[in-house]
């Protein structure tokens, strides 16, 4: 093929790329058939790379961590007598609660099941953060929470057989209804470009609000995929913002550089029909 | 060695140092592009129409590793792709120094159609410029060292033929 007619198949191709990118800015969120099967063929390889370098690593630590082990033991059945200490204080809140709900008739959301899943890759480094998840053989199902026992790490975007693709909150794209946990004032938690991009923002808190540094932010449960009360982060600055709204840094609960399992929710999301027949909803 | 097997050998070692690199060292993507240099080091051939079209195959490659929006690496790559083999029929590269700099001229236009790009279309966290440098200079490295090593191992293939042939003739 001569050059004229390669620079006309670059400029059809670029154009094409730039249709179809037009096109999934909308509902990016979802993914395409192609990087579905993208991810089918590369997750393998990304787990076996995972695999390798856990065995390795594991063996190191295993090494070194031996002669601590025994000590660690000791607290940890220290901690666990604790723990059945307040999670028997915590199940009496709980039937106290079950009882007062139903004097007035309260029925609150289930809360869900959680399930693990091993992290095959992770890519903190572009503009815009991913993880990949190897969920087994259920597969995980696109808008999904995302856990660590920390708090909230994103939700699925991409399910490619046993392969996940999650959006991290700390993505500039990702918006998480999300409140203070002190006075239940709402906003939304997107990423921020501070902190080289691993910081968070709490948006829409008007300035009268009172929301102050040290706050705990926690899923709000009104944005239809995540439920109520998760960790997301805690307030690190509050400065007045530009017009109505503070502006508010948040530091995130979960360590995204030391993930390496994390926990898929199956809860009960908010049904399509019921999202699609609110006002301002665009249907796709 | 065929042409496609070695780009499949040549993108299948790609994922391989980019899992592994991302695995050791979560700055190592920002530093280190291993699909663009093995798309810049194809297309030194010269050859337009498959520089285009392995940069767009490479780039949605390596769409698929990251986040954001699918298709975003797949243009930028496709403009290098073309952009480099076009440099590559006007340039006459037999220095490893000259692959160090056009690689490195690759990564830096790659960085600045994905900024442009992700500034048309989204809201994106501008990377740092030290980050934009160091990616030029890392990637230009690894591309010289490829061109380097693959020269030389081109040489010798060569010369261990000739010698064989010549013994041959003798015998």
């Amino acid at each position: 093929m001569d050059e004229r007619r390669t620079g006309w198949l670059l400029i059809l191709v670029l154009a094409g790329q730039l249709v179809f990118l037009a096109s999934r800015v909308p509902g990016r969120g979802h993914g395409t058939a192609l990087e579905s099967a993208g991810l089918r063929v590369l997750g393998p390889a990304a787990r076996l790379v995972a695999v390798i370098s856990e065995g390795f690593s594991g063996s190191r630590e295993s090494l070194v961590l031996h002669g601590r082990m025994i000590d660690e033991n000791r607290a940890l059945k220290r901690e666990v007598m604790d723990l059945k200490l307040r999670l028997l204080r915590a199940s009496d809140l709980g039937a106290e609660m079950a009882r007062l709900g139903a004097a007035v008739g309260y029925a609150a959301p289930p809360a869900g099941d959680i399930r693990a899943a091993d992290v095959v890759y992770v890519d903190r480094a572009s503009l815009l953060r991913t993880l990949v998840l190897y969920a087994g053989p259920r597969p995980a199902r696109v808008n999904q929470p995302v856990l660590s026992p920390e708090g909230l790490v994103g939700r699925v975007v991409v399910v490619a057989g046993p392969y996940a693709k999650v959006q991290l909150i700390t993505d500039r794209a990702a918006a998480v209804g999300a409140m203070a946990l002190r006075t239940r004032r709402q906003g939304v938690v997107r990423g921020s470009a501070r902190d080289l991009g691993f910081g968070l923002e709490l948006d829409y808190v008007p300035l009268q609000a009172d929301i102050r540094v040290g706050d705990r932010i926690v899923t709000a449960g009104i944005d239809g995929v995540y439920p109520r009360g998760i960790p997301v982060g805690t307030v690190v600055s509050v400065e007045p913002g530009g017009q109505l709204f503070h502006k508010i840094a948040l530091a995130p609960a979960v360590d995204f550089g030391a993930l390496d399992q994390v926990y898929l929710l199956d809860h009960e999301p908010v049904p399509d029909p019921i999202k699609e027949a609110l006002p301002g909803v665009r249907r796709r | 060695m065929s042409g496609v097997v070695k780009l499949a050998l040549g993108v299948a070692a790609a994922l391989l140092v980019h899992l592994v690199g991302s695995r050791l060292s979560p700055d190592f993507p920002r530093v280190m592009d291993v699909f663009l240099v093995v798309v810049a080091v194809h297309a030194l051939s010269g050859n337009t129409l498959t520089g285009l079209l392995v940069g767009m195959a490479v780039g949605l490659v390596h769409d698929t590793l990251t986040g954001g929006l699918y298709g975003l690496h797949g243009f930028a790559d496709t403009i290098v792709g073309y952009g480099t083999a076009r440099l590559a029929q006007r340039l006459v590269i037999q220095r490893a120094s000259g692959v160090f700099l056009v690689v490195g001229l690759a990564s830096v236009l790659q960085q600045v159609v994905l900024v442009g790009l992700t500034f048309l279309l989204l809201d994106p966290a501008l990377p740092r410029p030290q980050w934009v440098g160091a990616k030029a200079v890392a990637c230009g490295l690894l591309g010289m060292l490829i061109y380097a090593v693959a020269g030389s191992m081109g040489r010798n293939y060569e010369s261990r033929r000739r010698s064989r042939m010549s013994r041959l003739r003798l015998e």
